[in-house]
């Protein structure tokens, strides 16, 4: 999945996976903070993929 | 309702409150010090001064004091206001030059330097401690001298016992005046310090009003009477106050409550074994812990958050060592004989864990004497934490603990197995800790007249493993002797069964019907969403802003009503939500509130009784999710609140009606295996009244059992086995199928149709669910020279010779049991359980029959966990010689004219001895049927060993994960009697909670296949956890697949997987995901 | 919003990751407030169409929990 993204221009910080039981609440805090200072750390997206609605006249 | 201007706007209040009040309620932050809202206001730091216009005139007020009334203007933040304050702030820094609060102030107002003489105090005579020790009932201190002298103190400065060192003085203090060694110091004659919290084994305090622990049921906080100072002096009753709903109540006391019931089933568990009591542990210094205190200290959620630490100064260890047996298998030190059964494997799982922590640097030992890991899988966690993991096993038992004078180290010194004396310095020390009954258990149990056994755990007979010596009264767990999760958990189904067993008469008639509202057809109407916002008293009004969030989602489309709720989940917004909805003919419904795992069955209710069906609902989580956990960011959780409203809204408007299939269930059982597992299934089953078919492939009952001489209590197998066969072959409800193959099975829960082929004749049974049963069988052996020699004999060949009364017996002179024949091996890496504690027991008894010969266990550990640890220490003092052997150099035998010849490398000796024997007995190993078709039949699994696999290892022991079969007995794995009989009932159980419903619904949120989109590619049936997709056999869609809606559990596997797109997950299909996804849109 | 906070899209296991997520609740601690939930059966139940179609429709970033 991240390869194909990578393949269409989108930085594979933009997806996560990760396994945490539901007792590790620490561990969800963790990764939630570290994936957000990912995100963050490159910056803003060139949103080229996003689709924008269609003008009307 | 008083209404007045602040700051020029025009604000409400109740008659009575002060200005600060309702400038809080309105968000307007006027400083203060001295100001609590448990205390009535005093005035004393005059930070709160504002500016009121009565009409006439302006004056200055302290705005904590001054009530309101109607008309009044008031100003708060105007400039001389902050002059006001700014010289206030500058004399307090003057008199407390060094107090954090002060300076921060003064920062703030933007004085570097005060221009008066800076003083050193740290108290502002704000007051706050003397009126909450007022309030707490105490007056222990008081502002005492006048003018300049003016301070907080006890009368006559003396320590005071009028002070109960509750802290609240501490605990209030604005600037750090009073802390709690000044209290012990100078205040309080008693002491004062922190509350342990108990489940965090006192790592971590905790509040007079807790919630023992984050998982408790229920999950409501009590008030600890002890502690609550209430009780000590009738003052406090703070929370009362503060509580919105006005759930505390002072005055409630203990009731007695008369029941009357049929059965009783104890569970009333064990105490950790104390320590302390052993000086030679050092228990007292901070780095030698308990294993539970290790276990929180492991734990994501303990004191330390996981991270590892010693106690003594917060560094991270770099060695740690185990100490097996504290509390156990010792009877100089305590009185603990027997074996706790659980710490060698807890041990291991803590120093894997604790490598897991904190790398593979930690060096980690554990010191045991035998290491006893005889449950399922634990065998292969030995090895892994040994060969894999590199923890250290050392075998040895320490005796002290000593400190390293001048160092945080502990030093122990320990005997190695070549008899070394050596010693090691370690950071932190663990001692595993038994099991043991505490006294008031003994006590109570003496009340109830129930026997115990030595080591006081509840006295139970093997062939009735959970029954007390009272008729009526069960027990389960670890007060049924020491044992882990899994074995409690089949305990307690097992007592369950037990008391259901004698009740079984009386099933149903106490049952109360439920009023059922017919269901309202929506099909076809647009949607209009209803939307409850829950402020959760302050846990979500507090940080969100609900106002706003309902503002906002009644400009969302479809949205006909949107209102806040104080409480959601209360009984009367329960049931003013079910009024708006029919009122308003709502038809689809969001909450958003707490999290849908605890509070969506009950908004689901809700629906029900307004007549709406359950799956028109969506649940979103702005508390749990948002405001718990973004409380210092009001506007971004507010942000993040209205997504998640405006998400849930857009999946909430493609939600359908759903449908709860309904299914017959047919009320009788199938057992397959007629050994001593399936026939107390059997027989469980039948005395409930279920009909119950009993499957045996060979020509009679018993299975393994009627090769067994005496169980581990010393009762005649025979004799109860007999008794059991007659039971079964003359109940009424139990028809036997003996010689009998199973054909095929088809169906699913609740409806199985099951082939047979009886003596060469097929029948098709209907049943609603189906015990597997079909147990082990002993390990031919292929070492140690058997079958060259008739006096070399498996354990189960010599229970022959006893039970025969063999005459050869008598002649004996020495004989030898080899452990492990098989077990513990590469390629069976399992231990079989029952063989020490069997060859133990057969060792005793050829001593008994003849004192004076030699026997000889050879083995690896003595596992005889439990009270049967006693058997071993019996073995010993009869003269029984244990001589350890290691699998690399496995004992050799050979035949001689005249006896067996057994070289073995004595452990102590450490080399190799000559044992010539008359007759040496090998301990086999037990290994599974695996009996690959009946696992097909059944769609259940097995495990690499041929053991099948349960639905979970600790929480589902006794079914599988395909509903509707169940396990017990050795097919699960290896046991002794009692366990089986206990995992027979426990299966039992289980299936009695589906047997003795005349329907079972499936859920709603389940997948369904399109199927004129299906390409019968086949991966859903091949990927499903639950076997519930299979290719339809008949009709227009033949071939293509179906699911069974009774089997599918709605995780979504198959949806995902499918490739055409033809499955749909009712409830969380495609599209109401992708309208959640495209509402991000709107997020950007 | 600032326009330097990205959103990110969770789809979180209702069994294990909801479940910390909402311990975490439980347990009064903080992270970032960038995260949206949507709360899946099973992490079984993703799809990478869930994933291309958040990133096409905005958001910055897609987390899978299980």
């Amino acid at each position: 999945m991240k390869n194909l993204l990578e393949h269409m221009g989108i930085e594979p910080e933009r997806l996560h996976f990760s396994w945490i039981s539901s007792a590790e609440s620490t561990k969800f805090v963790d990764v939630a903070t570290k994936v957000t200072e990912s995100v963050k750390s490159i910056g803003d997206r060139e949103k080229k993929f996003v689709k924008t609605k269609p003008k009307v006249a | 309702m008083i209404t007045f201007k602040l700051n020029g706007q025009t604000v409400q209040g109740e008659e009575g409150q002060y200005i600060i009040q309702v400038a809080e309620k309105y968000g307007i932050y006027i400083p203060t010090l001295c100001a609590h809202k448990a205390l009535e206001p005093a005035g004393m730091c005059r930070l709160c001064t504002v500016e009121l216009f009565d009409g006439r005139r302006t004056k200055f007020v302290t705005a904590c004091n001054y009530p309101i009334w109607e008309g009044m203007e008031v100003q708060t933040d105007t400039e001389t206001v902050h002059e006001g304050r700014k010289l206030i702030v500058e004399m307090l820094l003057a008199r407390c030059a060094d107090v954090p609060v002060i300076q921060q102030l003064a920062k703030k107002y933007g004085i570097e330097k005060p221009r008066f003489e800076q003083e050193h105090e740290t108290c502002i005579l704000c007051g706050l401690c003397t009126r909450i020790c007022e309030r707490m009932g105490n007056s222990a201190i008081a502002l005492t001298e006048r003018g300049l002298d003016m301070k907080v103190d006890t009368p006559f400065s003396v320590q005071t016992d009028i002070c109960q060192a509750c802290g609240a003085c501490a605990f209030l203090c604005p600037t750090g005046h009073i802390t709690i060694d000044k209290i012990n110091e100078l205040i309080t004659a008693n002491k004062a310090e922190i509350i342990k919290s108990e489940y965090d084994v006192g790592l971590k305090g905790r509040k007079p009003i807790y919630v023992p622990y984050p998982q408790a049921v229920p999950n409501t906080p009590v008030i600890d009477r002890d502690v609550c100072i209430h009780y000590k002096t009738g003052g406090c009753k703070i929370c009362a106050d503060i509580c919105p709903v006005n759930a505390i109540d002072h005055s409630m006391e203990d009731e007695i409550v008369e029941l009357n019931v049929g059965s009783v089933i104890m569970a009333p568990g064990f105490e950790p074994f104390d320590p302390s009591t052993l000086d030679f542990y050092n228990y007292s210094h901070p780095n030698v812990i308990t294993s539970m205190e290790m276990e929180r200290m492991l734990s994501a959620s303990g004191p330390t958050g996981g991270h590892l630490v010693r106690l003594s100064d917060h560094q991270e260890p770099k060695k740690i060592a185990w100490l097996q047996c504290v509390g156990s298998r010792d009877m100089n030190r305590c009185d603990n004989s027997y074996c706790s059964s659980v710490c060698c494997m807890y041990a291991i799982k803590e120093a894997v864990i604790a490598k897991e922590h904190a790398g593979d640097d930690l060096d980690c030992s554990i010191f045991y004497m035998d290491m006893r890991t005889p449950g399922k899988d634990f065998e292969k966690f030995y090895d892994n934490a040994k060969n894999k993991s590199g923890v250290n096993f050392i075998r040895s038992r320490v005796h002290t603990i000593n400190p390293v004078q001048g160092s945080e180290e502990l030093e122990l010194r320990y005997v190695s197995e070549t008899g070394e004396i050596l010693t090691g310095r370690f950071d932190l020390v663990v001692l595993s800790i038994g099991l043991q009954i505490p006294p008031d258990l003994i006590a109570l149990s003496q009340k109830l007249g129930i026997d115990l056994t030595p080591g006081n755990f509840c006295e139970t007979s093997t062939f009735a493993p959970v029954a007390t010596s009272r008729e009526g009264i069960f027990a389960c767990g670890a007060f049924q002797g020491p044992k882990d999760i899994p074995q409690s958990v089949i305990d307690s189904s097992a007592a369950a069964t037990a008391a259901a067993e004698i009740l079984a008469d009386s099933r149903n008639t106490r049952t109360k019907e439920k009023e059922v509202v017919p269901e309202r057809s929506v099909s076809g109407d647009r949607p209009r969403i209803g939307v409850f916002v829950c402020r959760c008293g302050t846990n979500i009004a507090g940080v969100v802003d609900v106002p706003a969030v309902v503002q906002y989602a009644k400009s969302l489309p479809f949205v006909e009503y949107v209102d806040d709720n104080l409480f959601s989940c209360s009984q009367d917004t329960q049931e003013n939500m079910s009024s708006i909805i029919e009122e308003k003919g709502l038809n689809r419904i969001v909450v958003a509130a707490c999290t849908p795992k605890t509070h969506e069955p009950l908004f689901q209710e809700t629906l029900t009784s307004a007549g709406l069906n359950k799956y028109l609902f969506e649940m979103t989580n702005i508390r749990n999710q948002d405001s718990w956990v973004h409380k210092n960011n009001p506007e971004l959780a507010t942000e993040k609140a209205r997504d998640l409203v405006r998400m849930a809204i857009a999946k909430v408007a493609q939600m359908e009606p759903l449908k709860e299939t309904e299914l017959a269930v047919n009320q009788t059982a199938m057992v397959i295996g007629g050994g001593i597992a399936g026939m107390a299934a059997a027989k469980s089953l039948a005395d409930q009244g279920f009909k119950t078919h009993l499957v045996e492939q060979t020509d009679h009952l018993g299975g393994q059992a009627v090769n067994l001489y005496h169980t581990a209590k010393g009762e005649s197998v025979a004799e109860n086995l007999e008794k059991l066969i007659s039971l079964v072959k003359d109940h009424d409800n139990i028809s036997l199928h003996l010689n009998t193959q199973i054909q095929n099975v088809d169906g699913f829960v609740g409806n199985f149709k099951t082939t047979l082929l009886e003596n060469g004749k097929e029948e098709e049974l209907e049943h609603g669910a189906a015990v597997l049963a079909t147990g082990a069988s002993p390990f031919t052996p292929t070492e140690y020279a058997y079958g060259q020699d008739e006096r070399i004999i498996t354990s189960l060949e010599l229970d022959k010779k006893f039970t025969a009364n063999d005459p050869g017996l008598e002649k004996i002179k020495a004989a030898a049991f080899i452990q492990c024949v098989g077990s513990r091996e590469p390629g069976r890496m399992y231990c079989s359980r029952v063989c020490c504690t069997h060859s133990v027991e057969n060792a005793i008894e050829l001593k008994r029959r003849n004192p004076e010969s030699n026997v000889y266990i050879l083995y690896r550990d003595i596992r005889t966990y439990g009270e049967k640890e006693y058997l071993y220490k019996e073995a010993r003092q009869l003269g029984v010689v244990f001589i350890r052997y290691c699998l690399e150099d496995k004992p050799k035998v050979s035949v001689k004219d005249d006896n067996i010849s057994i070289v073995v490398t004595d452990h102590i000796l450490n080399r190799p001895v000559e044992l010539n024997v008359d007759m040496l007995t090998l301990a086999t190993a037990i290994t599974p049927c695996s009996d690959e078709k009946l696992a097909n039949f059944f769609k259940v699994p097995m495990n690499e060993d041929g053991f099948f696999i349960e639905r979970h290892a600790k929480l589902g022991p006794a079914e599988f994960a395909t509903d509707g079969v169940f396990l017990c007995g050795m097919a699960h794995y290896p046991k002794p009697i009692d366990e089986s009989i206990a995992q027979a009932k426990a299966a039992v159980s289980r299936a009695v909670t589906l047997l003795s419903r005349n329907f079972i619904y499936s859920s709603g949120t389940i997948a369904e296949v399109d199927q004129v989109n299906c390409a019968a590619c086949g991966v859903c049936v091949a990927i499903c956890p639950y076997s519930a997709p299979s290719f339809d056999q008949e009709g227009r869609f033949a071939g293509k697949a179906g699911i069974n809606p009774a089997l599918c559990k709605g995780c979504g596997l198959c949806v995902a997987s499918c490739r055409s797109g033809a499955i749909h997950l009712k409830g969380f299909d495609t599209d109401q995901i992708m309208y959640q996804i495209f509402e991000m849109e709107e997020a950007v | 919003m600032a326009d330097n906070e990205p959103k990110i899209l969770s789809f979180l296991c209702n069994w294990c990751s909801y479940g910390a997520a909402d311990l975490a609740g439980v347990s009064r601690m903080e992270y970032p407030s960038n995260i949206r939930v949507i709360r899946i059966p099973c992490t079984g139940r993703m799809s990478p169409k869930f994933i291309l179609a958040a990133l096409r429709r905005g958001a910055d970033a897609v987390w899978v929990s299980g």
